[in-house]
């Protein structure tokens, strides 16, 4: 079954970010679908729709590999399934 | 395929992150219609064996949900059905070993609370109702996770003075069993008017009889959120600050709606109902009385402070309303002073006194909640107290509830700390006027005029 989740990315730019949770998120077997990166006043916001099988990954692996990133890189990631985001603003 | 915006996706995060965004509980209402046996002992045994059953993998299921969304779901909680009417028995130790066996259940499906130690005597004792009330110092101060509520009054009955005496009684007591824990055992008896059967919020929870045989009900949380939106609005009138809230509020209980949808199917429950109300912890950014100050009153208790909430609850349902087809419990802003803790503050600055706490009931839920009075508090006093509270709700057809706590040996101005959820704060005074005489009268306020609706 193939699930899709919502990649959210923020903290202080510098070169590289999206490459490196591109990369994470490649290793995890996962694809990005859609991808929006934005920088205002050095301050670097992301939101990635990724989906994955849930036979190759799940949720709680890619989440833990993207949280590692993010200490190294010093960017606070969020994975949410996107349902959430669904639910919250539409009925 | 819904399309989202990267605001949108942007705001969800940040209202989680930053603005302290969660369930506030996810309850599984459990009937124990079936548990009762004649030997107490068998009941107990029933009532355990049920529970672990039924909820075993309510915990698992909450944290599950809690990673697929990165909500946090705060409080894992178990209602049952009124244990007076399960037990059948007149003896109140019987109560004191069902007590046990739901204070073990609790601890094997790993929940802190669990509600349920119960009874309805709005119009009148049976004998087990008499049983369970009497019980229930020793049931409470005894265990940990237990939870009890007693319905005294409601709109189609009135209130039962009775009733209301006996529970003063009973408050008074169980304060004295558990003075060595700052009268804890306290902040875990509620005495209710219309006591919902829904209700997902302890003290107060319970199965009621027209429930499922298993339910998941869901509390919303969210007084942060509300808070930032009306901070960051300082120009906007108060029409468009009830906009701005049924806006946010609309977007908390879809979270709601979420987790309890998914956890009741997860669960094999039937989905009961989401809850609007605002509760406060003891956190910085997660305060009712923050949501007023950020209106713009000093502090809560400052005039104008009935108004303020007025709006604030009447806008958040509103707004949860059009988000849920499934609105229950209790669902209104709630006032707790030490739960809350620049409620508690303002209580402790002289700005919040119990009648503007009595006046604000009037418009939003639950009443007089975890007060601190001072422990030397007269049983008939506690009970006008009590019965005030219980009028407002009788007569406005809501649900009210009283949660005090007459901290054995403290005096007014004393600052008591009840620990965690529980929050601190300082006790407050109570007026010393005389009520003995219209106590001593007894009996029952007859039911309103409001109670006939057909």
């Amino acid at each position: 079954m193939r699930s899709t989740v919502i990649v959210t990315a923020l903290g202080l730019d510098r070169h590289g970010l999206l490459a490196r949770v591109a990369t994470t998120i490649a290793e995890q077997n996962a694809n990005v679908d859609d991808v929006s990166q934005t920088v205002s006043n050095g301050m670097f916001t992301m939101i990635m729709f990724v989906s994955f099988d849930q036979s190759e990954t799940t949720m709680a692996e890619l989440k833990e590999a993207l949280a590692r990133t993010g200490e190294e890189i010093g960017l606070q990631i969020n994975v949410q399934h996107e349902n959430i985001f669904r639910f919250m603003h539409r009925i | 395929m819904v399309f989202i915006t990267a605001d949108e996706i942007l705001e969800t995060v940040h209202m989680i992150r930053s603005e302290n965004l969660d369930v506030r509980a996810v309850t599984m209402g459990i009937s124990l219609d079936d548990c009762a046996e004649r030997d107490p002992r068998r009941t107990a045994e029933r009532v355990r064996a049920k529970i672990v059953r039924r909820a075993g993998r309510l915990v698992a299921v909450a944290d599950e949900l809690q990673e697929k969304y990165g909500v946090p779901i705060v409080n894992k909680r178990v209602a049952v059905t009124p244990i007076a009417e399960v037990a059948g028995n007149d003896d109140p130790e019987a109560y004191i070993t069902i007590a046990r066996a739901m204070d073990a259940a609790a601890d094997d499906v790993g929940i802190d609370f669990i509600g349920g130690f119960s009874a309805l005597v709005q119009k009148g004792f049976t004998r087990s109702d008499a049983a369970l009330i009497e019980s229930i110092p020793e049931a409470i101060g005894g265990t940990r996770r237990v939870c009890s509520s007693v319905n005294v009054a409601s709109t189609r009955a009135g209130i039962n003075m009775d009733a209301v005496v006996r529970m003063a009684d009973v408050v008074l007591a169980t304060a004295k069993q558990t003075a060595a824990d700052g009268s804890i055992g306290c902040a875990k008896i509620v005495v209710f008017c219309n006591a919902p059967e829904d209700n997902p919020f302890m003290a107060g929870a319970m199965h009621g009889s027209g429930e499922p045989e298993v339910s998941i009900n869901v509390a919303i949380s969210g007084p942060g959120v509300v808070r930032n939106v009306v901070a960051a609005h300082p120009e906007a009138s108060l029409i468009e600050l009830a906009d701005l809230i049924k806006r946010t509020t609309f977007k908390i209980t879809r979270v709601g709606e979420l987790v309890a949808r998914e956890a009741s199917e997860m669960l094999d429950a039937q989905m009961g109902i989401i809850d609007l109300s605002l509760a406060p912890t003891p956190a910085v950014g997660d305060s009712i009385a923050e949501i007023l100050q950020s209106m713009g009153l000093e502090h809560p208790g400052a005039p104008g402070t009935t108004a303020a909430l007025a709006m604030l609850n009447d806008a958040v349902k509103k707004g949860g309303t059009m988000a849920t087809s499934s609105t229950g419990g209790l669902s209104g802003a709630f006032i707790p002073v030490s739960e809350d803790a620049a409620m508690a503050r303002a209580a402790a600055e002289g700005a919040l006194s119990i009648e503007k706490l009595e006046a604000m009931t009037a418009v939003c839920s639950l009443g007089l909640d975890m007060i601190v009075v001072p422990g030397d508090t007269p049983r008939n006093a506690l009970a006008g107290v009590m019965a005030d509270v219980m009028a407002i709700g009788m007569i406005n057809g809501k649900t009210t509830g009283a949660r005090l706590i007459p901290a054995y040996g403290k005096k007014a101005g004393d600052w008591v700390s009840l620990g965690g959820l529980f929050g601190e704060g300082p006790v407050m005074a109570l007026s010393t006027s005389r009520n003995d005489a219209f106590v001593a009268r007894g009996g029952r306020i007859p039911a309103p005029l409001q109670g006939l609706t057909n």
